[in-house]
C-alpha cells in the first residue's frame, strides 16, 4: 500500500490552501484527492466578484480566487488526483480511493478533512405539494447556469435567504429571468448585508421574511407556488397563504458539511455544525484526522476558508514533529447567545483561533470568555448577525493554567 | 435627507449614514475606511457596481467563459450589459484578464475574462 505523508481529502478552496501551507511547511510527500473533473471546486462557479479581500487585498470572482491556489499548486508540483472518490476512510488512516483506474489503496500520516458540504434539499425541508420540474437547490442552479450553459427558467421564486440564493437572483435577472421574490422563513436574513444590498435592493426585487412556501403546484413543469406568512412561533398565519406564478423554485435552505466519511473513520460530530469536533488545531478525535473548511464548519466567506487551511496545518506539521504535547482536555462551554464554537475542546493551550455564530441577530453585545472566576478576554460588537462568523483568537498566554473555558454573548 | 447604507464593498457590510440633498452631501458618519466612504458618496451621486457574468466559447473545455468589468460601471447599465453578454461568443484559448469584448454601452466599459478556458481537442 503506497503511503503519504499528508493526504488531503478535496481540491477545493481548504484542500487547495491545505496544501500549499503544507508545502511551505516543508512537507513533501502530499496527494491531493478530488472528486470533481478539476481543482477550485465550488469557486468554479462562483463568478461573482468579492472573493480575496482579506487575502489579496482585491476584489475577485471564485474562479480568479481558486486560479490563484491552482497556480501554486502546479508551480509547486504537489501532486493531485481528479475524477478521484474517496469511498473508505478508516481511523488508521488509510483511504480506498475510486477512479478510471479501479480501486487503489493509500495509507497517510495524517488526513486532512476537506470536503466541502453540499445543500439541504426540498426533501430536508418537506415541502409538499407536486412534484414537478423546475425545483432546483441555489448551487446547483448556480452551477447549470454558470458552467454548463443551461438556463434553469424565466420566472423564479427564490426559497431561503442564504448567500448563494441572493447571488442567484442577481444572477438570473442579469440573465433576463424575471425573480419574483424571495420567501425567507425566519425573521431576518440568513444572507450577508452586503448581498441583500447589491443582488436583491439593487434589482427591486422583494424579500419576505417570515414568509415560506407552503404548496407546490404543476404537472410536468412548476407551474406555481403557495406561499404563507409565518407567525412568532413558526406557524402559518391564517389568510396570508398566495399563490405566486412560476415556472421555477429556487431553494437556498442551508448547507451541510459532507462528514459521511467521516463518521465512517468513528470520528465524533458536532450536532450543531454539522462537522467533526476538534481541538484548537483542527484536529478530531481520530489522532491525525484533521479538518478544515465547510466540512468542519461552514463559513461565509472562502478568505477565512483558506486561513482556516493554513491555520490547522500549523498543527499537522507539529504532529508529524511529535510537537503535540498534550495538557488535559478542557471541554469548552458554551453560553447564552451563541449557537456553536470551533474548536469544541482544548488541549494544547497554544494560540487558538475561535469561530462562533450567534443565535439572533443584535446590537452592542460583548462575548467574554472566562476561566471560572474571571474574564479572561472580552470582545464587543456593534451589531452581530448569524451570518456572520466571529473568529477572535486568545494566545496562549491568556489561556495559560486555566481549568474551565466558558464563553458567552451578553447585551452592553 | 438621512439615509443609512450597508457598504458593499468587503464582507464587513459596514452601516454608514449619510445626510444630504439630491447630490449635495452635507455628512458621512459612521465610515471605517476610504472606500466605505466613497462607496456612499458614489451611491448619492452615481452607483457603480462590478458586473460579472459569462459568455459563450468556442472550442473550449468549458461552455462559458466567466467574465467581469474591468472596473466598476453605473449600476444603471447592469441589465444592458447582461443583454450584451448574452450575444458575444469567443474562442478557445482565453487567460484571466484577458478582454473579451470592448466599448459596451460607454466607450471605457470593457469585459475580462476571469477564467481560463482551455482549447479542446477535437
Amino acid at each position: 500500500m503506497p503511503e503519504k505523508e499528508v493526504i488531503i481529502i478535496g481540491g477545493g478552496a481548504a484542500g487547495l490552501a491545505a496544501a500549499v501551507a503544507c508545502k511551505q511547511k516543508g512537507i513533501e510527500d502530499i496527494l491531493i484527492i478530488e472528486r470533481g473533473d478539476y481543482l477550485g471546486g465550488i469557486l468554479n462557479q462562483c463568478i461573482h466578484d468579492g472573493f480575496g479581500l482579506e487575502k489579496f487585498h482585491t476584489s475577485l470572482s471564485g474562479p480568479e480566487y481558486a486560479q490563484k491556489y491552482i497556480n501554486q499548486v502546479m508551480d509547486k508540483k504537489i501532486p493531485f488526483l481528479l475524477n478521484s472518490m474517496v469511498v473508505n476512510l478508516t481511523p488508521q488512516k488509510e483511504v480506498i480511493v475510486v477512479n478510471n483506474n479501479g480501486l487503489q489503496h493509500y495509507r497517510a500520516k495524517v488526513i486532512i478533512l476537506a470536503m466541502g458540504c453540499r445543500e439541504r434539499t426540498r426533501g430536508a425541508i418537506g415541502i409538499p405539494g407536486a412534484r414537478p420540474a423546475g425545483i432546483y437547490t441555489a448551487g446547483v442552479a448556480q452551477e447549470l447556469i454558470n458552467l454548463k450553459d443551461y438556463m434553469v427558467g424565466e420566472k423564479i421564486v427564490i426559497l431561503g435567504s442564504g448567500d448563494i440564493g441572493l447571488i442567484m437572483a442577481r444572477r438570473l435577472t442579469l440573465e433576463g429571468a424575471e425573480v419574483v421574490l424571495v420567501a425567507e422563513k425566519l425573521p431576518y436574513s440568513s444572507g450577508l448585508p452586503r448581498n441583500i444590498n447589491q443582488c436583491l435592493y439593487d434589482f427591486d426585487i422583494p424579500l419576505l421574511l417570515s414568509h415560506t412556501v407552503v404548496d407546490i403546484e404543476g404537472n410536468g413543469r412548476l407551474s406555481g407556488v403557495t406561499i404563507a406568512q409565518l407567525g412568532k412561533r413558526g406557524g402559518i398565519i391564517p389568510g396570508s397563504k398566495r399563490k405566486i406564478v412560476c415556472d421555477t423554485l429556487l431553494l437556498s435552505v442551508g448547507l451541510i458539511p459532507e462528514n459521511e466519511l467521516s463518521r465512517e473513520a468513528g470520528i465524533v460530530l458536532d450536532p450543531i455544525t454539522g462537522g467533526p469536533q476538534v481541538d484548537e488545531r483542527g484536529q478530531t478525535g481520530v489522532p491525525g484526522i484533521f479538518a478544515c473548511g465547510n466540512v468542519l464548519q461552514v463559513h461565509d466567506i472562502v478568505d477565512n476558508v483558506s486561513l482556516e487551511a493554513e491555520y490547522i496545518v500549523e498543527g499537522v506539521t507539529e504532529y508529524l514533529e511529535g510537537r503535540l504535547t498534550r495538557e488535559p482536555e478542557i471541554k469548552i462551554e458554551l453560553g447564552e447567545g451563541l449557537r456553536y464554537v470551533v474548536p469544541q475542546k482544548l488541549i494544547y493551550r497554544k494560540d487558538t483561533i475561535f469561530s462562533f455564530r450567534v443565535n439572533q441577530p443584535g446590537e452592542k453585545k460583548i462575548l467574554i470568555f472566562e476561566d471560572g472566576k474571571k474574564a479572561i478576554k472580552k470582545k464587543s460588537f456593534p451589531r452581530v448577525n448569524p451570518a456572520e462568523m466571529i473568529r477572535v483568537k486568545l494566545s496562549s498566554a491568556e489561556l495559560e493554567g486555566i481549568k474551565i473555558l466558558k464563553v458567552k454573548l451578553v447585551s452592553l | 435627507m438621512k439615509r443609512e447604507f450597508i457598504c458593499i464593498i468587503c464582507p464587513k457590510g459596514c452601516r454608514i449614514s449619510a445626510e444630504y440633498e439630491g447630490t449635495d452631501i452635507k455628512n458621512i458618519i459612521g465610515d471605517k475606511c476610504l472606500k466605505g466612504k466613497d462607496y456612499v458618496k458614489n451611491e448619492i451621486t452615481n452607483p457603480l457596481r462590478i458586473f460579472t457574468g459569462s459568455v459563450l466559447v468556442e472550442n473550449g473545455d468549458f461552455p462559458l467563459v466567466s467574465v467581469k468589468t474591468s472596473s466598476p460601471i453605473p449600476k444603471k447599465y447592469l441589465k444592458k450589459i447582461g443583454e450584451i453578454t448574452r450575444r458575444i461568443k469567443v474562442e478557445a484559448p482565453i487567460e484571466i484578464g484577458q478582454v473579451v469584448a470592448k466599448n459596451l454601452v460607454s466607450e471605457d466599459i470593457n469585459l475580462i475574462a476571469t477564467r481560463k478556458v482551455n482549447i479542446i481537442n477535437k
